[in-house]
């Protein structure tokens, strides 16, 4: 049994985080389905957000994981987040409409089995550890289903393998032109993994606030949002790739001033630094 | 604040009844993917790709023991190893044999097997190279051990050379040894769960999505590339839970630990593989 340390007391308590993540998250990719049903792929970027809000949860999930000291250092919660996470979404990309679902679903289970066995085998004994790995997992699954939403418009295995490249005018299909077949999904991953690694691992120490941590979460995901719009580019038509490019670049402005100004709030002094003069000799 | 600071190291036995859960639950896993080719969703052959998986693995599981992590101490040359996490350097040593034996994949079983072994050796050899190159020629410092008077192969004497106050430094002969060693298993572990997804996805995919089996190959390669790095980053990072910090290698007393991870890493194996498997199992969807 370890001693649990904070890192800082939480104004927005965790289990409120988890309920507002699952859920938001869940919800924006569910609106990326307006594009089936409407026709049009305007809807996409509610894929982003989607991803975005399950990366808030994640920071706080591995803030509270991480105040056991697992000794490992803060990146491992985020690789295994994600290579959990990738099975669930791919093999729940399997179950149509309810995919998002069905991701959440297997994520959580196979998230609490790999919780279970590093709490109890590997004799790691951390109360929260079943639970964070379960939400670790769904985290990941959600986050790299939301991006995939995102660069494509739909989160369906058919959708997903299928592309088509244009040979003399003539549209013929060609599996490599895919979201899966093109290797994307592998980018998603890596940008997702990035994004969830950093935040608590840059912002942890002492006077630690959870706001600044869970805006620079904001900000990463934003970031990792701007490079899956212009991957969409390729997937979905101009104007809509462009609205979602415009959004991630306008939340990512956002979150990155605010990030900023909560840090000149924490620190205790702030000097601007001028650049270096050069001498002339 | 404790998120960095590493928990005091545990015993190396075994939880009994923990792992009978956990035997009963890889049975039931292998039980279900028995079921399923009985019931004809799977071929003989995928149940195999299950089986592969899982020794794959249990390999990877046992490589990453073998590795000399560091950690943060040895960045500072406080402790002997290479200055990062285990999860790090075995998705590194992993990851860089998975890429060569999927390079070779084409040319059967043996090839790609080996090539993989290879390449993560080939990678670990560089690496263990450069950091000794770094500490001794960069840092000034010799290499150490601080677990053993003397090396379990070479017999030198490390006492000598070890520095107050730390627990020794550098990469002495047996970590080094340890580091290849390491390398070469992980990236055959690496390779075999690759090749295993690889040939389920060669064979089933085409009556899945209805085309010919060139048509498909970007998504059978992709698809086996991406979990194969998934199940390889949940045993990695397994086995970092199971280490808790540094390592040095062989022989240091963490070593004995092992069984417990391998255990644990054959029931997320078979877990994770049965799941990936799934792709192929046509859905009323």
């Amino acid at each position: 049994m370890t001693v649990k340390v904070e890192a800082s007391a939480d104004a927005i308590p965790h289990n409120t985080l988890l309920i507002v993540g699952l859920i938001g998250s869940i919800v924006c990719i569910y609106l990326t389905y307006l594009n089936t049903i409407t026709g049009l792929d305007v809807f996409s970027f509610f894929g982003g957000i989607g991803a975005i809000i399950a990366l808030i949860w994640g920071t706080s999930t591995i803030k509270r994981l991480c105040s056991y000291g697992i000794g490992t250092g803060v990146p491992s919660a985020g690789m295994v987040a994600f290579g959990a996470g990738i099975i669930a979404m791919l093999v729940g990309t399997k179950f149509g409409i309810m995919s998002p679902v069905a991701a959440l679903i297997i994520a959580a289970v196979s998230g609490a089995i790999f919780g279970y066995l590093a709490d109890s085998v590997l004799n790691m004994k951390i109360p929260v550890l079943v639970q964070s790995l379960a939400e670790l997992s769904i985290i990941g699954a959600l986050t790299i289903m939301g991006f995939t939403a995102m660069a494509t418009g739909d989160f369906t295995f058919g959708v997903l393998t299928a592309g088509t490249i244009s040979i003399f005018g003539f549209a013929v299909p060609a599996a490599q032109a895919s979201f899966v077949g093109g290797g994307i999904t592998a980018v998603a991953f890596m940008l997702g993994g990035i994004a969830i690694q950093h935040p608590f691992n840059a912002a942890l120490g002492p006077s630690n606030t959870q706001d600044r941590t869970l805006m620079l979460a904001a900000e990463c995901g934003f970031l990792s949002m701007i490079m899956m719009a212009i991957i969409s580019f390729a997937f979905i038509s101009m104007g809509s790739a462009l609205l979602g490019l415009l959004i991630a670049i306008i939340g990512w402005g956002y979150t990155y001033a605010q990030f900023i100004d909560l840090s000149k709030r924490d620190a205790a002094d702030w000097l601007d630094a001028k650049m270096i003069v050069e001498t002339e000799d | 604040m404790s998120a960095i600071a590493a928990k005091p190291a545990g015993g190396a036995e075994m939880p009994k009844g923990p792992a009978a859960i956990a035997i009963v639950l890889l049975l039931v896993v292998v039980g279900i993917g028995y079921y399923m080719t009985m019931a004809g969703f799977f071929t003989m052959a995928i149940f195999y790709s299950l089986i592969g998986i899982i020794v794959g693995g249990m390999l990877v599981t046992f490589s990453v023991h073998l590795v000399p992590v560091g950690g943060a101490p040895a960045a500072m040359g406080q402790a002997p190893g290479i200055a990062t996490g285990v999860t790090m350097l075995a998705a590194g040593a992993g990851l860089a044999g998975l890429f060569k034996g999927a390079w070779a994949a084409q040319f059967g079983y043996l090839p790609a097997l080996g090539t993989g072994a290879i390449g993560g050796a080939l990678l670990m050899a560089l690496t263990c190279m450069f950091v000794n190159v770094t500490y001794v020629y960069g840092m000034g410092i010799p290499s150490a051990s601080g677990k053993v008077r003397n090396d379990p192969i070479t017999g030198d004497s490390q006492d000598e050379y070890k520095s107050q106050g730390t627990e020794g430094h550098g990469l002495p002969f047996i970590s080094y040894v340890g580091g290849v060693l390491g390398g070469l298993i992980g990236g055959f572990g690496g390779t075999l769960i690759y090749i295993s997804l690889y040939d389920a996805y060669v064979n089933g995919l085409p009556t899945l999505m209805g085309g010919t089996t060139e048509s498909i190959m970007p998504i059978a390669v992709s698809v086996a590339g991406i979990f194969a790095i998934g199940m390889f980053l949940v045993n990695a990072v397994l086995t970092a839970y199971n280490i808790t910090g540094t390592i040095e290698g062989p022989h240091d007393p963490k070593f004995k630990r092992f069984p417990r991870a391998i255990v644990a890493s054959a029931v997320a194996s078979a877990l994770t593989g049965l799941l990936a498997l799934m792709i192929i199992v046509p859905m009323p969807f």
